[in-house]
């Protein structure tokens, strides 16, 4: 064989180009994943006849901006009253949720206190309860204090993110240096003043993980709402589109909304998809946090 | 648990007929005669197309009331809603829409007020035998009916002309054109048979005499199941023939491949509801002009039997505050007022109930552009004074749902439909008896 | 609560908390010391509280109500009786909620693997090759997972449309009963395998480059490197990424349910066990049926997934 090659390249990577077979499979993945979006951006410009009638994959009659403002004046705008309510919910589960979670996680991971252990072995436990078996039970205890069908009913439970407090808990117990928060409290600062200028900015990167996929889960949360909430004006985009999807299907319900179906699904994934792009740095850290050292 | 009529203490029916009857003729509101603070408010469940406009005439129309309405999903999305909102003691409208195939079901429930109380039995003249009997029980009433479906044939004039079919006035008449479409164009189906779909086939079964439940709300623990009776299994037997030979397509209704296939003339008819012009007209615009409408075929000829596929009515429950005022937003809000049935009749394609609509000539002698011109309730409403009496299981969305899943499952599996109809039988009979209910034959 | 797909964490779950300052001897100074840490222990238990309450009234509490509720039996003409496991007996009795179970095991069984190889066989591609390819089939592989549940199910929904898909030059019914379930399977893939990547591509980021270089030398290729080296040092992500999709697929309940209009002949109302408990109760109120099969969905669930993870915990280094 060829004597050993003297490593020239620096301890950084130093990838192979790729063959043209990998550029193939690569491509033909890429179109797997994508084909969907371009089918849904194709099918947001035809009325209900292209739909019905015309190639999928291609454009017929341009009908975008009569769908746009078909979507934004369906049932006097309730589309828009949808997208609201996805916000307001992913928003304040997203802060609740993570400013619970950051609480706990640093007090699991810093505080001492009885019951500690205990009770991080219990979250730990119930880590895997399926939240499906949860949606009715709690549906019927809400319902006897009366909190059903309002925002709340969807928020609250959406507060609860035990997987949160855990990754916080690992993040805090790494990243927030002890000899700080003693430097603080030394100085007489108190417990939350501790937390709040030594621990949170340490736990940034974690915080902002967490923040991110508790809004995403929210904002693509199905089941709890779709339980939850009678009134059609506190639905979410999930639930709605899904209520005007079974209308469409439904026969007697009125005219098949399809087309408006389409563009509010585009619709509703454009801000996801954008901020994905923008964020993507958030979201590649994120999941290497807690991975593997 | 009976129905619990709560009692006001007050008898104001006389000045409440007089209103009903003021409203109901004029179409223009009246002072209720009531002293009140303020109007009434009383909440409207109903998933109604263009129902805003309803509700705005009605209470541009009432001083003394005002609807708030709510779309509390679709079918059996409403019907959960309503179940858990009855069973929590909270949370359920005044005024709910419900079908009449669920009228039974939530009966059972004893939490819908029985209307007689407030006046509602004044209406009992507007409405047919059977449209009646759905909602009432002798002098008790717990539902107005608004809409229904009488079924009938909708047809492919143009396609029909061109390959020489004749409109058939039996099954075996509509077999043999289906033949003959089959010979002539391959790619063609005389009609779609939607198994996804309990009431369409319910309704085909009612019109060839099948009776697959027996209840009373007035003995509600005992009830009849006879799913599989012989006229059932003749009519699924036919409907197996057609499809094993090619003459009926499967696939299920509202679904985009359904729709593009009446669109697209792969559907030469489509058997179809009251309400079905409406629905064509709005899923397949392309083909304007090309439908007309004839009676459902039938299966000794000269007869005159109807099904209904559909239809539903308003109830009030007993969650409500203002059980008078509910039941007068009941009986008011479609009741026989020509206002709210033009919107009913033109913007979301109802086929109305009430009697005095029907006669109405706006009504009846409509021409429909999307039929060519024809006057197509003309059709429809001998169908709706044919339609015979009919009962529903108090546990209707279970039924139905055996019912698409049995028949569903057979097409799938190509095994027997008649042998559908005994699984669904015995499922049903097994289910009543676990819940407690005395069964029969 | 909400419902993150949870990452892989290696890190020993309950590492011992932080150490105080050692206190030399002094009773005031012990006395000063036990202060403090009551007070860190009030303020434990205060910052601990919001989510031990929400821990209490939105799991705990419902699940001890559904368990109780699991226990009753309500007909539609008695109401309410008592009837101990009677619920769970006919469960196990009940041909439509053991075919749902089957159904979603073998589903598990089959889609796991596809998933995982699937994710994998990206992973490595984009570890393995540096070019602008790479990079968009990262991007492009994991924005579906961006997309809510409903949203793709809708589009895949239309996408298998036999008239208007534009996959119907393939002759195949999507929606046919012996197909549905593939397709649904797709659909999964197409959601998570991004995501799954994505996990998979962190985990290798962290795989010292060293260690390929000496297989190269050695003479490996890229394949055998990828397979013989990559793979197995990822082995704890590959174990959690498994777990997880295996509890997904046995609570598959949105697609199925959303999909269900397209042929409700072949997607049933006891489709999978999910599917069931929620038309128990939403559309038969069967309440404490409905009860009774979550309940022993979640413990299967729960259970099986802790044995699993028990018995790789070498591999996930879980201990």
């Amino acid at each position: 064989m060829s004597a050993p090659v003297a490593t020239t390249s620096s301890p950084a990577v130093r990838r192979s180009r790729g063959t043209v077979g990998t550029h193939l499979v690569m491509a033909l993945f890429v179109a797997y994943f994508l084909l969907p979006f371009w089918w849904l951006l194709v099918a947001a410009t035809k009325d209900n006849d292209g739909l019905f009638g015309s190639e999928p994959l291609w454009f017929a009659d341009l009908h975008l901006v009569d769908n746009l403002r078909l979507l934004f004046t369906q049932d006097d705008g309730l589309y828009l009253r949808w997208m609201g309510n996805s916000a307001l919910y992913a928003a304040t589960s997203g802060v609740g949720a993570t400013a619970i979670a950051a609480l706990a996680g640093y007090a699991f991971a810093k505080l001492r206190f009885p019951g500690r252990n205990a009770l991080f072995a219990l979250l730990l436990g119930l880590i895997m309860v399926p939240a499906t078996a949860l949606v009715l039970p709690t549906y019927l205890l809400m319902a006897e204090v009366g909190l059903v069908d309002s925002v709340w009913a969807v928020i609250l439970p959406s507060l609860l993110n035990p997987f949160g407090v855990y990754l916080l808990r690992v993040y805090a117990h790494d990243s927030v240096p002890d000899e700080m928060l003693e430097a603080a409290r030394i100085d007489g600062a108190g417990e939350f003043r501790v937390f709040r200028s030594v621990a949170l900015p340490a736990m940034r990167p974690a915080l902002v993980t967490v923040l991110l996929f508790t809004m995403v889960a929210s904002w693509n949360n199905f089941f709890l709402p779709l339980v939850m909430l009678s009134d059609q004006n506190l639905y979410p985009l999930t639930v709605g589109l899904r209520s005007w999807y079974l209308s469409a299907t439904i026969g007697n319900g009125g005219p098949a909304l399809f087309n408006v179906i389409v563009i509010g699904s585009l619709v509703a994934i454009v801000p996801l998809i954008a901020a994905f792009l923008l964020l993507q740095r958030y979201w590649r850290g994120g999941l290497t946090i807690g991975s593997l050292r | 648990m009976s129905a619990r009529s709560s009692s006001l203490g007050r008898r104001h029916l006389a000045v409440t007929v007089a209103v009903v009857t003021a409203l109901s003729l004029a179409g223009c509101g009246s002072d209720g005669g009531e002293e009140q603070d303020g109007p009434v408010t009383i909440t409207v469940w109903a998933w109604y197309p263009a129902f805003q406009g309803v509700v705005d005439l009605f209470n541009r129309t009432h001083t003394d009331i005002k609807i708030e309405w709510t779309n509390a999903g679709t079918g059996q999305d409403q019907y959960t809603k309503l179940q858990t909102a009855l069973k929590a003691g909270k949370g359920a409208p005044d005024v709910v829409m419900l079908e009449f195939q669920e009228l039974p079901t939530f009966q059972l429930t004893g939490h819908l007020v029985d209307m007689s109380a407030y006046g509602a039995n004044d209406l009992k003249g507007n409405y047919v035998d059977w449209a009646w009997k759905q909602v009432s029980n002798g002098a008790a009433v717990h539902a107005i009916p608004v809409d229904a479906g009488p079924m009938a044939m909708l047809y492919r004039q143009d396609i029909f002309e061109q390959y020489g079919l004749t409109v058939p006035t039996t099954w075996t008449e509509f077999r043999e054109q289906a033949e003959k479409l089959k010979a002539a164009a391959p790619e063609k189906y005389m009609t779609d048979f939607g198994a996804n779909d309990g009431g369409f086939m319910t309704g085909l079964m009612w019109q060839a005499g099948a009776r697959p439940f027996g209840y009373d709300v007035a003995d509600p623990q005992h009830i009849d199941v006879n799913v599989n009776s012989e006229p059932a299994k003749n009519v699924m037997s036919y409907w197996e023939d057609m499809v094993d030979a090619g003459l009926a397509d499967t696939t299920a209704y509202g679904t985009t491949d359904f729709y593009n296939g009446l669109a697209s003339g792969k559907y030469a008819t489509y058997l179809a509801a009251g309400w079905g012009p409406g629905y064509l007209a709005s899923v397949a615009k392309t083909t304007a002009g090309a439908w007309r409408a004839a009676p459902l075929p039938q299966w000794t000829a000269g007869d005159d039997a109807q099904g209904d596929w559909g239809g539903s009515s308003f109830a009030v429950t007993d969650q409500t505050e203002h059980p008078e005022e509910a039941t007068r937003v009941a009986m008011e809000i479609f009741g026989s007022d020509k206002d709210a049935w033009k919107i009913g009749i033109d913007e979301a394609f109802l086929f109305p109930t009430a009697t005095p609509i029907l006669e109405w000539d706006y009504f009846l002698t409509k021409e429909y552009e999307f039929f060519g011109g024809q006057k197509v309730n003309e059709v429809f409403v001998p169908a709706y004074n044919g339609i015979e009496e009919f009962q529903w299981s108090p546990f209707n969305s279970y039924s139905f749902s055996q019912l698409t899943t049995a028949v569903g499952q057979a097409v799938e599996e190509d095994t027997s439909w008649p042998g559908a109809l005994d699984t669904v039988q015995q499922n049903l009979v097994t289910y009543a008896s676990n819940q407690g209910f005395q069964v029969s034959r | 609560m909400t419902r993150i797909r949870p990452l892989p964490v290696a890190t020993d779950p309950v590492a011992t908390g932080p150490t105080g300052p050692t206190v030399p001897g002094g009773g005031r100074r012990r006395t000063a010391v036990r202060r403090r840490f009551d007070r860190q222990a009030a303020v434990g238990w205060l910052f601990v509280a919001p989510f031990a309450t929400l821990l209490l009234v939105f799991l705990l509490l419902p699940m001890v109500y559904a368990f109780k509720l699991s226990l009753y039996r309500s007909t539609l003409v008695q109401g309410e009786v008592f009837a101990a496991f009677d619920n769970y007996r006919q469960a196990f009795a009940d041909p439509e909620f053991r075919s749902g179970v089957l159904r979603v095991l073998v589903f598990g069984l089959v889609q796991t693997p596809v998933m995982i190889g699937l994710a994998l066989v990206l992973a490595l591609l984009v570890d393995g090759v540096s070019s602008r390819f790479a990079r968009m089939l990262r991007l492009a592989a994991f924005v579906p997972y961006a997309v809510p549940v409903v949203i793709g199910t809708l589009m895949w929904g239309f996408l298998y449309s036999q008239n208007t898909g534009p996959f119907r030059f393939t002759g195949i019914d999507f929606v046919a009963g012996d197909t549905v379930l593939a397709s649904l399977g797709n659909l999964v893939v197409w959601q998570w395998a991004g995501y799954n990547m994505i996990v998979l591509y962190a985990a290798l980021q962290g795989v010292p480059r060293e260690i390929y270089e000496s297989a190269r030398i050695d003479g490996a290729g890229a394949v055998q490197v990828a397979l013989r080296i990559k793979a197995p040092m990822i082995s704890a992500a590959l174990v959690l990424c498994t777990v997880f999709t295996i509890v997904g697929t046995l609570q598959f309940f949105t697609e199925p349910l959303i999909l269900q209009p397209l042929n409700p002949g072949a997607i049933t109302n006891s489709y999978t066990p999910n599917v069931y408990a929620y038309n128990q109760a939403f559309s038969y109120q069967q309440y404490n049926y409905s009860a009774a099969i979550s309940f022993l969905l979640g413990a299967v669930v729960f259970v099986g997934s802790y044995i699993f993870l028990f018995a790789t915990r070498k591999r996930s280094s879980l201990r």
